[in-house]
């Protein structure tokens, strides 16, 4: 293998695959950067086997030469080391010779790096993307869904399944949904028609995953192509890939949980409303579960208390757009209840409770693509 | 690189059940592979992952040149897990991130295997977190547990596995293995049948207490031809001060034991057999003071000091009387 390319192309592409590399994983080559020179251009490849991270610098863009007299091969190099040599180079451009011994060559200007390579057979082999049933999203999209959906993954490893986001595709809907048994979150968008043949069920993606791919992809309007294999998910923008591997299992069937009709239904401001239980669950904290008390009353007002006798006791009132059906008193976790509402832009949410001991909904008002449920704190 | 025919020479009938289960596509969700050192029932889990993974298996032996096999061998597969003991014992952080491991799926493809090595040094609490594991396999999950004793494994855990007990190592199988990892043949001899066990011939090549005893029975037997009145005096003098405790007087008389034996195959004719191979001519100077029939007779009493030494017998008394025995 050999080729010349220009170095800060490479530093960055260093640093987007570093990402993916762990220090403290099971299998010694994963302690490596893998390169691969093509005569398209060079990919690096990094990874902990969970997540993957493939960089991607082509040989040519926009008319200017990244990479040039690439010979094509694979080595994978210490990642201890070759950031840092790569940093520090004299000269804009370097170059790079391994052998067949695996010994890689690094030279720019004066100086001449000898490092110790591996066989790139012994690196884990990657899914390749399949256009058969892949499909488009917009960045800011997937950073929303993402946003919208993985904080209430299940953190314990109790019920691993949990731990993922469920990503289902049907009737032309595309739907994340997570859930840490005690809440769920879920958001659906529609698919484009061309898109709608597609049809996955039991994906699960790791919260993890997702969290450290939200951090990656760009907060723009570029399109990112999305791959489901057997074991792994592929996200892939111009030049990066993000893979991860999928949680093996069953998700639980969740559309059963969600009530069909309501008893109680209230409209009012999010913000208004988040802050007040904000406020009310100052006091809370010092309760194991940050519970804080709702109860409807007269004229369309809402009344959020939290009693922690030790501490003292706080009462706030939110006067509401709307509140129809029964009278009401429940209990419920305050920090859930913000988590969901911090969510939702639109000024208005709809709660739809039916009765004190069943979950109920959040929804944003006019807006059926979000979709928050909490299930109630029983209280005496 | 071994294959289940070159395994088959030495664990015929472990050997057999994996192959059958191979072939039949009926490999367990757990296996316990159980055997003393030497053993080599890591090859054992080595060569059964392959099988596993391997897309190129043929009749239940694997290719042994595809990447997926050669990464095996170099610990690099992504779906082999291989956990070690660290430190003394396995730790419950070890079996929870290998649990975490299994709850994903598999990198490249569906078959996992995980190999804990040396499963009795895991802590209660670890067993205990895998045994859940063990119970709610996943469906193309593997797990190889290997042991050198199996009464280290909890109940629950052995319950829950399919124990594949492999043949202890023959006296000749042993020696094989010392002289290849570089012992000279005539301590490899010796050690192998003074135990039957790998680590212990290990332990006793580096055992400066084995080495003056060796010496000590050399001694004793040129006194004994020499000067026999002296005998006692030594016995009283050096033997004693050395062995000890009564294991120590024991492996005393076993060495005893040989080295009559050996009289008796060189008065057969039997060189190859000899144990003190070293002390070939030691040996063969006693031939003109022991007939066949006096080595044979010594042998018994060496045997009936052994006997009164478990019945607490003074040891001074035994060793007395059994020198006196060999006086003539």
């Amino acid at each position: 293998m050999k080729f010349v390319i220009q170095r800060d192309l490479l530093m960055e592409s260093i640093q987007h695959v570093m990402k993916a590399i762990s220090s403290r994983v099971t299998i010694p080559i994963l302690t490596g950067i893998k390169i691969e020179a093509t005569p398209e251009g060079i990919k690096l490849t990094g990874s902990d086997s969970d997540v993957s991270i493939e960089s991607f610098i082509p040989k040519e863009e926009d008319g200017i030469m990244n990479v040039e007299e690439i010979t094509p091969g694979s080595v994978v190099v210490q990642s201890k080391y070759f950031p840092d040599i790569i940093r520090k180079l004299p000269l804009k451009t370097l170059e790079i010779t391994t052998d067949e011994k695996f010994q890689v060559t690094i030279t720019s200007g004066g100086s001449e790096f000898h490092l110790n390579g591996q066989d790139a057979m012994e690196y884990p082999q990657l899914p390749v993307m399949h256009t058969d049933n892949s499909f488009e999203l917009k960045n800011d999209l997937l950073k929303e869904l993402i946003r919208q959906t993985v904080f209430a993954v299940s953190t314990v490893e109790t019920r691993p399944i949990l731990t993922g986001v469920n990503m289902r595709i049907d009737d032309q809907h595309m739907h994340f949904v997570a859930t840490d048994s005690h809440r769920l979150a879920s958001r659906k968008i529609p698919l484009e028609n061309d898109q709608s043949q597609l049809s996955f069920n039991n994906v699960v993606i790791p919260g993890k995953s997702l969290a450290e791919l939200n951090k990656i992809i760009d907060d723009n309007e570029d399109e990112i192509t999305i791959s489901v294999t057997e074991n792994q998910i592929l996200f892939q923008t111009k030049h990066l890939y993000f893979l991860s591997r999928l949680l093996d299992g069953n998700y639980p069937e969740t559309s059963r949980l969600i009530p069909e009709q309501s008893k109680t239904t209230v409209l009012t401001k999010t913000k208004e409303l988040r802050e007040a239980i904000d406020r009310a669950s100052l006091l809370a904290k010092e309760n194991r579960n940050n519970v804080v008390k709702l109860e409807t009353k007269a004229n369309d007002r809402l009344e959020i208390s939290s009693n922690t006798p030790e501490v003292g006791q706080v009462t706030e009132e939110v006067t509401t757009d709307s509140i129809n059906g029964e009278d009401l008193k429940i209990s419920f976790s305050a920090k859930y209840m913000i988590d969901a509402l911090k969510i939702i832009q639109e000024d208005y949410v709809k709660i739809d409770f039916t009765g004190a001991m069943r979950p109920f909904i959040i929804k944003p008002n006019e807006n059926d693509q979000i979709l928050q449920l909490i299930l109630p704190v029983r209280t005496y | 690189m071994v294959n289940w025919q070159q395994i088959s020479e030495t664990q015929p009938v472990a050997s057999k059940m994996l192959t059958q289960m191979i072939k039949q596509d009926r490999v367990a969700h757990a296996y316990l592979i159980q055997g003393d050192a030497g053993t080599n029932s890591r090859e054992i889990a080595k060569l059964l992952t392959k099988s596993i993974v391997c897309r190129y298996t043929r009749d239940a032996n694997p290719c042994q040149a595809c990447a997926d096999c050669h990464r095996i061998d170099s610990g690099n597969h992504p779906n082999m897990h291989w956990i070690e003991p660290d430190g003394l014992s396995i730790k419950t952080e070890q079996v929870a991130t290998l649990k975490k491991e299994f709850t994903y799926a598999g990198v490249e493809s569906n078959e996992k295997v995980y190999v804990i090595s040396e499963a009795d040094r895991m802590t209660t609490n670890a067993a205990n977190r895998l045994l859940k594991f063990l119970e709610e396999p996943g469906e193309k999950t593997t797990a190889i547990l290997l042991t050198e004793n199996s009464y280290g494994i909890l109940d629950t855990i052995l319950s829950r596995t399919q124990v594949i007990s492999l043949r202890p190592l023959s006296h000749m199988e042993i020696e094989r293995v010392l002289i290849e990892e570089g012992m000279t043949a005539d301590n490899a001899r010796l050690f192998s049948i003074v135990t039957n066990d790998l680590t212990k011939a290990r332990e006793l090549d580096q055992d400066e207490w084995f080495a003056q005893a060796r010496k000590l029975v050399v001694q004793l037997m040129s006194i004994l031809r020499a000067n026999q009145d002296e005998a006692l005096l030594f016995i009283e003098k050096n033997w004693l001060d050395h062995f000890k405790d009564r294991d120590q007087l024991d492996r005393g008389l076993d060495l005893l034991l040989l080295w009559f034996k050996d009289i008796i195959y060189l008065h057969v004719e039997n060189e190859d057999a000899l144990v003190f191979k070293a002390n070939q001519e030691d040996v063969n100077a006693c031939l003109w003071h022991y007939s066949r029939q006096d080595a044979t007779h010594i042998l018994a009493q060496i045997m009936n000091a052994k006997r009164e030494l478990l019945q607490n017998v003074h040891p001074t008394l035994v060793m007395e009387e059994l020198t006196l025995q060999m006086q003539r």
